[in-house]
């Protein structure tokens, strides 16, 4: 699998079912609007897209990610690769 | 006749996510998916949500798989039929179209349905279900030409149908039968939250009543309750539940009960047959009973689960089981097993001024469910103390402190 570089939550498509959260908690969480958000160094919180290495060191693995995304049951969660490819949905 | 390795039937997210799970094992095996609904797999929880019911998100975001991912993957999808017979000792099943076919492996992941009225006039235009993508279509349509509705039924459905009929500007009624909203699952408290919520969205809600009979000719006028009172409407949404339509493997020799009954390792009491998702009745290891369960996250990894032992592991199934929603400016998440009981006891964990609300079910001094409104912050750490099974007993205090910040106890 590509290395993941960039993570997009889109929020029409998020229903806040809560699976991402679950999946990789120390990378999403819900916010006040149960729209999944991303965690990222610092306890600073993102609604807009996150590169990797902004999230806390060893946050998730990009097999973690990728389950994660993998698991919305919206495909609300986008995976980006180090060249700017679409990893998932893919 | 046709014989396929691995046969699937149920083309939703379980059935689905076996077939992708199997391709991962197994990249040459004949596999092929039966599904009742003439669809590729789509996301059924979208289906109850307002940006999808209220087209502010294209409909095409309904698929979670394209057309050509079936054949890509070798996977052939016989949509629109379903399967009527089941013979274990041959190994075959028959399709409504006669078509038999012969399995090797078999996985049953054939859903639930939702549960029709049987009142006096229940066959009108007009009454809606929702279970299906072509339920949805049906209500799309009709949302467009709709003053007034009607929502029977108090749970997600219901929360979920009121939400998206308010945001279309519709004037709406709940009718619920019983005393508050979701009883027993909540506590009287957690759903007059959840009422409160409703009223301030202009929900009117009637407690403690039954629909006696529909009114109307070929279409719906309106109902009359039980104590008289008649309430005119353009149209109904029902959801009063659901069920596993497993008649069809009558005589096959699978045990069932309100599901398909299968081991921890999600196979059938007959060798080779395994069922998935909602149509499952397994033996949960975390609460060591069986339990059924009607949700995404179970579906799918039960699928998972499901797939790789059909491709020879030998692996328990564990997860626990999760469902959140939102509208009306509130969030609604369930955990585990939030059945009441007897020998379960239930710590409240409130904000003071009453806004998040939540109850945590112990069992033997262990974490075993928890229903949480305005409370999801929670849901990770509720989760993983579930499936730790640590022992909270003598933590009851820690748990009732809305400030105590539960990822301490992991």
């Amino acid at each position: 699998m590509a290395k993941i570089k960039k993570i997009v939550v889109d929020r029409n498509l998020c229903i806040g079912a809560a699976s991402c959260v679950l999946t990789a908690d120390t990378v999403f969480e819900l916010d006040a609007e149960n729209k999944a958000i991303i965690k990222l160094k610092g306890g600073v919180k993102s609604a807009e897209p996150a590169e990797k290495t902004a999230l806390e060191d060893d946050a998730a693995s990009d097999n973690t990610l990728l389950t994660a995304a993998q698991s919305c049951p919206t495909r609300a969660i986008l995976l980006y690769d180090e060249d700017g490819k679409q990893v998932y949905p893919s | 006749m046709e014989k396929i390795k691995y046969l699937i039937i149920g083309g939703g997210v379980a059935g689905t996510t076996a077939a992708e799970t199997i391709r991962q094992q197994d990249p040459e095996g004949s596999c092929a998916i039966v599904s009742d609904e003439p669809y590729r797999l789509y996301s059924r929880i979208m289906l109850s949500k307002p940006n999808f019911f209220l087209e502010k998100i294209p409909f095409d975001q309904i698929w979670l798989k394209q057309a050509d991912w079936y054949i890509q993957n070798n996977i052939a999808l016989m949509a629109g039929k379903k399967a009527t017979a089941l013979d274990t000792a041959a190994k075959t099943v028959t399709l409504d179209d006669g078509t038999a076919l012969a399995y090797e492996k078999l996985l049953l992941a054939t859903g639930s349905c939702v549960r029709r009225w049987d009142i006096t006039g229940a066959e009108k235009q007009n009454i809606f279900y929702l279970r299906t993508l072509d339920d949805a279509k049906q209500i799309i349509a009709k949302v467009k030409s709709t003053k007034r509705a009607i929502v029977i039924g108090g749970g997600f459905v219901g929360f979920e149908m009121c939400d998206m009929l308010r945001l279309a500007n519709i004037d709406v009624t709940l009718i619920l039968r019983e005393p508050h909203f979701w009883d027993p699952l909540l506590d009287e408290h957690s759903g007059k939250l959840i009422e409160v919520a409703l009223e301030k969205g202009d929900v009117k809600i009637l407690h403690n009543s039954l629909v006696k009979e529909v009114i109307g000719g070929d279409t719906v006028q309106g109902v009359a309750l039980q104590n008289d009172i008649v309430l005119p409407t353009d149209m109904i949404v029902v959801g009063i539940g659901t069920y596993c339509p497993i008649e069809w493997t009558a005589g096959s020799g699978i045990k069932t009960n309100r599901g398909i009954v299968t081991d921890e390792y999600l196979a059938a009491s007959a060798p080779d047959v395994w069922a998935a998702g909602d149509g499952a009745e397994f033996k949960d290891v975390i609460l060591s009973e069986q339990i059924q369960l009607g949700n995404w996250a179970n579906a799918q990894m039960q699928g998972k689960v499901a797939a790789r032992n059909m491709c020879g592991a030998h692996e328990q199934f564990r997860i626990v089981s999760f469902y959140v929603t939102s509208g009306f400016g509130i969030t609604i998440a369930f955990a585990g097993d939030i059945r009441p009981a007897p020998e379960k006891k239930i710590v409240t964990r409130a904000s003071a001024d009453g806004r998040f609300y939540g109850r945590i079910l112990l069992k033997n001094g262990k974490l075993v469910g928890a229903t949480l409104i305005n409370g999801t912050r929670d849901l990770s750490s509720i989760v993983k103390l579930i499936e730790r099974g640590t022992d909270l007993s003598e933590k009851c205090a820690e748990l009732a402190d809305p400030s105590f910040s539960l990822a301490t106890l992991l």
